[in-house]
């Protein structure tokens, strides 16, 4: 009997090429979306949970709010350890400290590592928390004395190399010249999805012999570094409310004098593990590896169900519009015994028939896709991550609810028919669903419109971003970082001096960031206007007295200082609005005080963008090197260039390369960057959304669009007699074509209708994360709808055209 | 002999719009086993409603249907299935084959659907190939035969659970006069076998193959 079935399903599949294809690649695309995004999901909530009692472990992080806005700090004041370590509530509590050294030599072998990175300084406790196999060392006495480090499998082999684990304990490693410190462990990295990327781990009262030995001493309860992390593993069965009132009790009983007068307050927060690879307010220890967005991935899901929910109404409708061909079939079969339950179970077969191939086609296609996505999929998000028992299960289980959603429908009505009216070609039933039929295909529309229209409006707006006028200069001008480890400014100016001889350079100048960057820094000042004192934080930008020039930095009052150490400030209009003064001229000589001194503004400049568009303009200042005695803060040498041939860039470009090399011949680091290139880099998520929106966009057009036509096939077929008869009577090829387009267009119409304001309501949510926005013109919606009539002309008219050309003769011919 | 099946007063009528349209009314007919019965009356006189009405394809809406002592009227639908799956072949004016199956999978339905093991299911069919001499045309899908070639399928097909009742609506309607003789000539040798046989027609010629001539009329018995 199966083998029937299966015989059946196969061969009507064969005998309906077209509306196989249309079904199998709507299918296709549908699962093979799903499993990659399943893949995202798995790779990403599997992170860290092979930790014992996972559940229970939690980072204390700190939450501050004040007057401007929310911060978040994934560490903790130094303090809190030594408060809660004698907590009952806890089973562990676990406080380490990251610090990279800025170098480690194995003296035996004479190799020296620079700046290695992951080295932690921790106790015994963080081995009880998180698990390590040891593959060497004693693992009861853990990190208990001062100068002892346990090494990962991985960081062993680099100092190492050619050791085994057992040979490396007992050796000495030399760190920051003067700290000779054992190796008591070799522990195997973690094998599982971990954002534990620790390598290294010092025993912690090391630590008193490093800079850190007055912040240790001392563990004050007002500073708070983001180094500072401190982990708690509850016990069981406690009550987790107690514990958060009692962190609330120790952040408002050690809250400083300044805080409490400037109304800003302080939360210790428990983090759960699990949220850590989750949270980017806390962010996670490796910056270069991605996280994992719950929005992002909210967003994935739902576009992955609509991709599959569209492949399942072609389903539908194309076995739907089909039944009548199918009808005889199913008569025969009842009068020869069949009953309802066995037709149904056949059609059932047949769609997972269908489901399978597609099911099949997008595994394959799934190893390309992840490439393809690579901006989505983390880079080591491996294809064989299909073969996991739970991907496994989900993957069939999906395939059955797929088989159901497209399949039961159908099977339904199909199994439905009456026995003796068929027989008698009384048929009648599939065209009773046209109802159904169009309901679903303004379904599939209205989600292919409202994708298009959220494409066009997320290009308008990145667009807009892009081309908005910062209030500087942006192109032509690039900017050359020092190397990292470059404290002192000699080196730049020898640097700056020598590019000057080049002839395509405008001008040079020596600062921190360009104007628009990631980074920030920033303190609280007071003022007072006359009128009353105004606290406000200010940001800052460092450069020296050509940074104003070079930048074209607009001037409003005043002048820019006259040297680069001088303590002196250019204010921009947001922050003269937050001193509370309405002419830039008044601001003029006003006294900025940062607590322990007090600086005059002498300049006024015109407000600029100091990151993406979508925060406000903070208030900030332009200041030169004021501590050069001890740090210079000038990073960068910045370089505008003279209009020129992009021929001339390159060669100019390599020159200043190669005198870099020149200068800084010890070290390789050399870092430039394009001002429009950083800028068009704060608008990376932004064009991931619209990368995701194009794809969701084409592949939703291009299912409903075949769905579509397997409808104007179907419908067309069925009409041949009507249009010969036409045809006969005089209608022009035009006018039939008219005809047949007609119904489907409205339903094209009527999803327009439906999507538009659906669309403008989900965009101008999106838009709300940005402080300045892009108008939501009428004609983008205008263009979305005709464009999506146009498609859906097109793909009629290649049915329709043909149909319409028939010879009558043809057609009319009886039987 | 015991009869096979017997129709008390039985009408069949359905709604059309506002009106009631009455499509058998009163019939009282009684068919023995081994009879070959010839319907016969103009078109929508009501044949073929009576053949679908007997073959419980459609139920009567009035009277009393019996058959093989069992009350049809009064069973419920899965029991019915079970004794028309049973005991009654269909064979149709259009054939109807299904187009996607090869003859041999047409003749081998039924069996699937009343659970007979694969060995024994291609045994019968060997057997029901080799009596019709059709056996080279076991791999052909229908299209590809005859009309006449697909009428012997439909009647294998018929034959094949071994069935007391065929019911034949029109089964030489669409062939040609050489056709319909070799067809009616079947009927009469797989009556004389024991099959009981009620066909409904147009023609006198094939009418007289029958033992048996009942004439209707807007739905009821005319002559016998």
């Amino acid at each position: 009997m199966l083998r029937n079935y299966f015989k059946i399903a196969w061969r009507n599949i064969m005998k309906h090429k077209m509306f196989s294809l249309i079904n199998i690649i709507g299918l296709t695309i549908g699962l093979c979306t799903s499993f990659i995004i399943g893949l995202m999901i798995y790779y990403d909530f599997t992170f860290d949970n092979f930790h014992k009692d996972t559940d229970r472990i939690y980072r204390i992080v700190t939450d501050f709010d004040s007057s401007e806005g929310e911060f978040y700090n994934p560490g903790v004041s130094t303090a809190l350890e030594t408060a809660i370590e004698d907590n009952s509530s806890f089973e562990i509590v676990n406080g380490f400290y990251i610090l990279r050294p800025f170098k480690v030599e194995n003296k035996v072998n004479q190799t020296e590592f620079k700046w290695p990175s992951f080295v932690i300084y921790a106790n015994a406790s963080y081995f009880d928390m998180f698990k390590y196999k040891f593959l060497a060392g004693n693992e009861n006495t853990i990190l208990s004395n001062p100068n002892e480090v346990i090494l990962t499998e991985n960081r062993a082999k680099e100092y190492f190399p050619n050791l085994k684990p057992s040979e490396i304990i007992g050796k000495t490693l030399v760190y920051n010249d003067s700290l000779n410190i054992n190796v008591t462990g070799v522990v195997e990295n973690f094998k599982s999805r971990t954002d534990f990327v620790f390598e290294e781990f010092i025993s912690h009262p090391t630590i008193l012999q490093t800079r850190l030995r007055e912040t240790f001493i001392e563990r004050n309860w007002n500073s708070t570094n983001s180094n500072s992390q401190l982990f708690v593993k509850v016990k069981e069965n406690d009550d987790l409310n107690k514990v958060k009132k009692e962190l609330h009790e120790l952040a408002e009983a050690n809250t400083d004098e300044d805080s409490k007068k400037y109304g800003q307050t302080r939360e210790f927060v428990l983090q759960p593990l699990r949220d850590i690879h989750f949270n980017e307010d806390y962010g996670i220890y490796d910056w270069e590896k991605g996280m994992a967005s719950k929005v992002l991935l909210r967003n994935l899901v739902l576009v992955a169900i609509f991709l599959l929910l569209l492949g399942c109404i072609n389903f539908i409708n194309l076995n739907t519009a089909q039944a009548t061909q199918r009808a005889k079939e199913i008569g025969i079969r009842k009068t020869l015994g069949s009953s309802r339950k066995q037709l149904i179970w056949q059609f059932m077969g047949e769609t997972f028939i269908l489901v399978l191939i597609s099911a099949i086609l997008s595994v394959v296609m799934t190893k390309w896709l992840i490439k393809v996505f690579s901006d989505f999929v983390p880079s080591d998000l491996e294809f064989s991550l299909l073969a996991e028992p739970l991907i496994l299960l989900g993957i069939i289980l999906l395939l059955v609810l797929v088989t159901f959603l497209s399949g039961f429908y159908p099977a339904l009505v199909l199994s439905k028919f009456n026995t003796v009216s068929v027989l008698k070609n009384h048929l009648g039933i599939g065209d009773k669903k046209v109802g159904l039929r169009k309901f679903l295909t303004v379904f599939q529309f209205t989600i292919a419109q409202i994708f298009i229209i959220g494409t066009l409006l997320v290009g308008k707006q990145i667009n807009f971003l892009l081309s908005k006028d910062m209030g500087f200069k942006t192109e032509a001008i690039v900017s050359v970082f020092s190397p990292r480890s470059e404290g002192e400014l000699s080196k730049k100016e020898i640097y700056a001096q020598k590019l000057k001889s080049i002839p395509q350079i405008k001008s040079i100048s020596l600062g921190g960031m360009p104007p628009a960057s990631f980074n920030t820094n920033s303190s609280t000042t007071t003022l007072n206007n006359g009128n009353s004192e105004v606290q406000s934080d200010l940001q800052f930008i460092f450069g020296d007295t050509q940074y104003q020039k070079l930048f074209e930095l607009e001037l409003l009052a005043g002048r820019v200082y006259r040297n680069d150490t001088i303590q002196e400030l250019v204010i921009n209009e947001a922050a003269l609005k937050a001193y509370g003064f309405s002419q830039p001229k008044e601001a003029l000589g006003s006294m900025v005080d940062f607590g322990d001194r007090k600086v005059p503004i002498v300049g006024v400049m015109a407000d600029f963008h100091q990151r993406s568009l979508r925060s406000d303009i903070k208030p900030m200042a332009l200041v030169g090197d004021w501590y050069r005695k001890d740090f210079t803060q000038f990073r960068a040498v910045h370089i505008a260039f003279n209009n020129s041939s992009s021929e001339e860039l390159k060669s100019t470009l390599n020159t200043i390369e190669s005198l870099y090399k020149q200068v800084y011949t010890e070290v390789e680091d050399y870092r430039i960057e394009f001002m429009d290139e950083s800028i068009a880099k704060f608008y990376d998520r932004e064009k991931k959304v619209s990368k995701l929106l194009n794809w969701a966009t084409g592949l939703s057009i291009l299912i409903s669009c075949l769905g579509l036509l397997g409808l104007v096939i179907y419908t067309t077929n069925r009409r041949i007699k009507e249009i010969g008869v036409r045809k006969v009577l005089g209608a022009s090829i035009l006018q039939i074509n008219t005809l047949l387009c007609k119904e489907f267009l409205v339903l094209v119409a009527i999803a327009f209708v439906i999507a538009a304001p659906l669309a403008w309501y989900g965009i101008n949510e999106w838009l709300q994360d940005f402080a300045f926005k892009t108008t939501m013109s009428f004609w983008v919606f205008l263009i979305s709808g005709l464009s999506m009539i146009v498609f859906a002309l097109l793909v009629i008219s290649i049915k329709t055209l043909r149909a319409a050309s028939v010879n009558p003769v043809s057609s009319l011919r009886s039987e | 002999m015991s009869i096979l099946l017997s129709l008390n007063e039985a009408t069949r009528s359905v709604n059309s719009g506002n009106n009631k349209v009455t499509l058998l009314n009163n019939i009282n007919l009684q068919v023995k086993e081994g009879e070959f019965i010839s319907l016969m009356g103009p078109s929508g006189s009501g044949k073929s409603t009576l053949l679908n009405c007997i073959g419980m394809l459609d139920n009567f809406n009035g009277g009393g249907y019996t058959f093989l002592g069992q009350p049809v009227h009064s069973m419920k639908e899965k029991k019915r299935s079970m004794l028309y799956k049973e005991y009654i072949g269909f064979v149709f004016q259009a054939y109807h084959l299904i187009d996607e199956l090869t003859v041999f999978e047409n003749i081998e339905t039924p069996l699937l659907y009343k659970n007979v093991k694969s060995s024994e299911r291609k045994a019968l069919v060997a057997d029901m190939l080799d009596r019709f001499n059709i056996v080279g045309k076991k791999d052909l899908f229908p299209e590809q035969l005859s009309g006449g070639q697909q009428q012997l399928v439909g009647i294998a097909r018929a034959l094949i659970g071994n069935p007391k009742l065929i019911l034949a609506d029109e089964p030489t309607g669409n062939l040609n006069s050489k056709q319909s003789t070799e067809i009616m000539e079947l009927f009469s040798e797989l009556n004389k076998e024991g099959v009981t046989i009620i066909q409904a027609t147009h023609s006198e010629k094939n009418a007289s193959y029958g033992s048996r001539i009942i004439n209707l009329l807007d739905g009821e018995i005319v002559s016998e």
